[in-house]
């Protein structure tokens, strides 16, 4: 167990920046989790502590040791792989021995080891078998056996769910969350998937571009996504945003959504622009008697649950920050605004319903900065 | 008429579209080897096809078994196979590691490695055959002035010094087509293996030992097949370096073959060597192949 402390760490390939100046501190324990959309640096931020890139300036240490210069093999840390990585011509318990073996540990301490780790992941029935007769699943506990027999100081884990599908992903995510509780070793975890990141993540490092968007919490980042990125990454379906004009009144701001005046409450001190661009959660939105009427374009259910679109109105899109949203769900259309709800109305194409915006549920974005307004 | 298209016929379409390469192929490489089994049981000097047959006998493969000629070429093929596979193995897979790294100039080491491959058998071994003559030849001439030796190797009397330069001239054309072949299995060697290997502090020895290796091995495999088979049936180098000899110092299962029917017509004999050869390799590679290919399935 040990800390993790990123100083200032660089990287470029020729003149292209890969890094900028990332400082981070994780601690001991922690399962902190970078999430982006690729490109953005995370696996490369990941291969650097590994060693298997180098740095090209600032310093990283794991628990207080200086390590940017030291070999993987010497770093004291385990990897899992994306696509495992496994030994294809070992059996499961070689692949779960290697590191062992390779450090020269006496071969029947290797065997206890082994052994056990095999019985933390029920793996114990196909020590001998050969990765190829594994199903993907098991494959990705072997990766993981082979990362927790050591006892490092860290693990590091480069999208290790993608490989599997839907189901079993999720399953793994939960046992891997349960897994590093249980072992509590620090933990870094890199994904593209927000979903992954806000269920198992102590910490969420959001990256873009190689830089640090906003470090906190789930729910921190969830209720107080400090720009606009953030805000349309986190979150499923991300938030939706609309361009607004921002009046005061006796110290109250308020903003109009089509005909109807929102309240947002006390007006931010950092609030002195005439337009803003407004965010809400989908799952934010109310339905019900007042509010602004809309005509649902769309009405996706899923059993109890329904996402209802219907489009943002005219003059209040938000085309010009198109290219800032990214996320993971497939290029949402900018002029269409989505809705969660979950109750037993039935809700049809084209019908035309009320929906309010509460107060305190808004956020604020600076139009040209894009950063969060409070 | 039928409707290829149905599930039903569908595999009848494909038999009629295999058919003519099958009959093609039954032709040109069935029917030759039908027809060497054939005279390897005769007892002729000229065989003649289509003309009276000769009683079948295993004369010429009693004459196999008691002849010196056939078990020195079986043992002069086996220690070629055995030097020439070797040697190519380890300078083509150290060429394809080398060639397999990133540096400045690699796509032109690439082609320099391949090189030898490229060019026509005849016209190389005659080139070498210069090289080596032992009057007017570089090598020796090299050899003298750097002081290694201090009269002219007789390469084309002296019966190891013959061998070797058989050998010499094999590997050189041997290797490339190791070094290539292994380089594509090199390239597919996933790096996260490497990479998960160096996390697991496995210095760069034991990553070549417990990944490269390892990965490698069906590749190994298939290539040592390719060859061992191509030593087995290689005619060109020797007959233009040596002739097969001297005394029967570098005359291989082929060069025999070729000395039975066409240099003393005995052309039954020289079938059954040749017949014997074709089972010996079928036997190796199968042997071979099976090996390497279970070390990884």
């Amino acid at each position: 167990m040990a800390t993790i402390d990123f100083k200032n760490v660089q990287k470029r390939y020729g003149q292209f920046k890969a890094i900028h100046d990332f400082n981070l501190h994780v601690g001991e324990g922690e399962l902190c989790v970078f999430v982006g959309p690729s490109g953005c640096g995370k696996s490369t931020i990941l291969k650097m502590l590994a060693g298997l890139e180098e740095t090209t300036s600032g310093s990283i240490e794991i628990g207080g040791r200086d390590v940017t210069d030291l070999g993987p093999g010497k770093r004291d840390i385990a990897m899992v792989f994306q696509n495992y990585a496994l030994y294809p011509h070992m059996s499961v318990r070689s692949n779960i021995g290697f590191g062992l073996k390779m450090r020269g540990v006496p071969k029947a301490d290797i065997d206890k080891a082994v052994n056990e780790a095999a019985e933390i992941l029920e793996l114990t029935d196909y020590l001998d078998r050969r990765p190829r007769a594994l199903s993907g699943g098991q494959r990705q506990r072997v990766a993981l056996g082979r990362a927790i027999v050591r006892e490092p100081s860290a693990f590091l884990m480069d999208e290790p769910l993608s490989n599997l599908d839907a189901k079993l992903r999720t399953q793994t995510r939960s046992e891997i969350v349960k897994l590093q509780k249980r072992l509590g070793v620090t933990t870094i975890y890199v994904t593209h998937d927000q979903v992954e990141a806000l269920t198992m993540a102590t910490r969420i490092v959001v990256m873009r571009g190689g830089v640090i968007q906003q470090v906190g919490s789930p729910d921190e980042l969830f209720s107080q996504p400090a720009n606009l990125f953030v805000a349309g990454f986190i979150g499923s379906p991300g938030m939706n945003f609309f361009r607004g004009p921002v009046e005061i009144e006796n110290g109250k701001a308020f903003t109009r959504f089509g005909e109807q005046r929102i309240p947002l409450g006390q007006v931010p001190q950092k609030l002195t622009a005439k337009e803003a661009i407004f965010g809400i959660r989908p799952e934010h939105l109310q339905v019900g008697e007042t509010g602004v009427p809309v005509t649902l374009s769309l009405v996706e259910s899923l059993g109890t649950e329904k996402i209802l679109h219907f489009a943002t109105p005219k003059g209040q899109e938000t085309d010009a920050i198109e290219t800032e949203i990214v996320s993971d769900e497939d290029a949402r259309d900018k002029k269409t605004m989505l809705a969660r709800v979950i109750d037993d109305r039935r809700y049809h194409d084209g019908e035309t319903i009320r929906i309010a915006l509460p107060e305190g549920k808004v956020h604020i974005f600076d139009t040209v900065t894009h950063e969060a307004i409070v | 008429m039928i409707d290829f298209s149905s599930p039903k016929h569908r595999s009848k379409f494909g038999y009629m579209l295999l058919a003519p390469a099958v009959i093609l192929m039954a032709l040109i490489i069935i029917y030759p080897i039908l027809l060497s089994v054939d005279i390897s049981l005769q007892d002729v000097r000229i065989a003649r096809v289509g003309g009276t047959q000769a009683p079948w006998t295993t004369k010429n493969y009693d004459w196999l078994i008691n002849s010196e000629e056939f078990w020195n070429s079986i043992w002069v093929t086996a220690r070629m196979v055995f030097f020439v596979g070797g040697t190519s193995l380890v300078i083509g897979l150290a060429t394809a590691l080398l060639v397999n790294q990133k540096f400045k100039g690699r796509a032109l080491a690439r082609l320099f490695v391949a090189l030898p491959w490229a060019v026509p058998e005849v016209v190389a071994t005659v080139i070498w055959a210069w090289m080596l003559d032992s009057s007017f030849g570089v090598i020796n001439w090299l050899l003298l002035k750097a002081g290694f030796i201090s009269e002219a190797i007789q390469f084309g009397s002296n019966a190891t010094a013959a061998f070797f330069a058989v050998c010499f001239v094999m590997i050189w054309k041997g290797y490339p087509l190791v070094s290539i072949m292994l380089l594509a299995g090199l390239q597919s060697i996933p790096a996260e293996q490497y990479q998960a290997a160096k996390v697991d502090g496995a210095s760069v020895w034991q990553r070549f030992f417990y990944v490269t290796l390892p990965n490698l091995a069906p590749v190994i495999g298939v290539t040592m097949v390719m060859t061992t088979l191509w030593v087995f049936r290689d005619f060109s180098i020797i007959y233009v370096l040596t002739q097969g000899g001297p005394i029967g110092a570098t005359t291989t299962l082929s060069m025999l073959t070729f000395e039975q029917a066409f240099s003393f017509f005995r052309m039954g004999q020289g079938a059954a060597v040749g017949v014997v050869t074709m089972i010996i390799c079928a036997i190796i590679s199968r042997a071979l192949v099976g090996r390497f290919a279970k070390s990884v399935h």
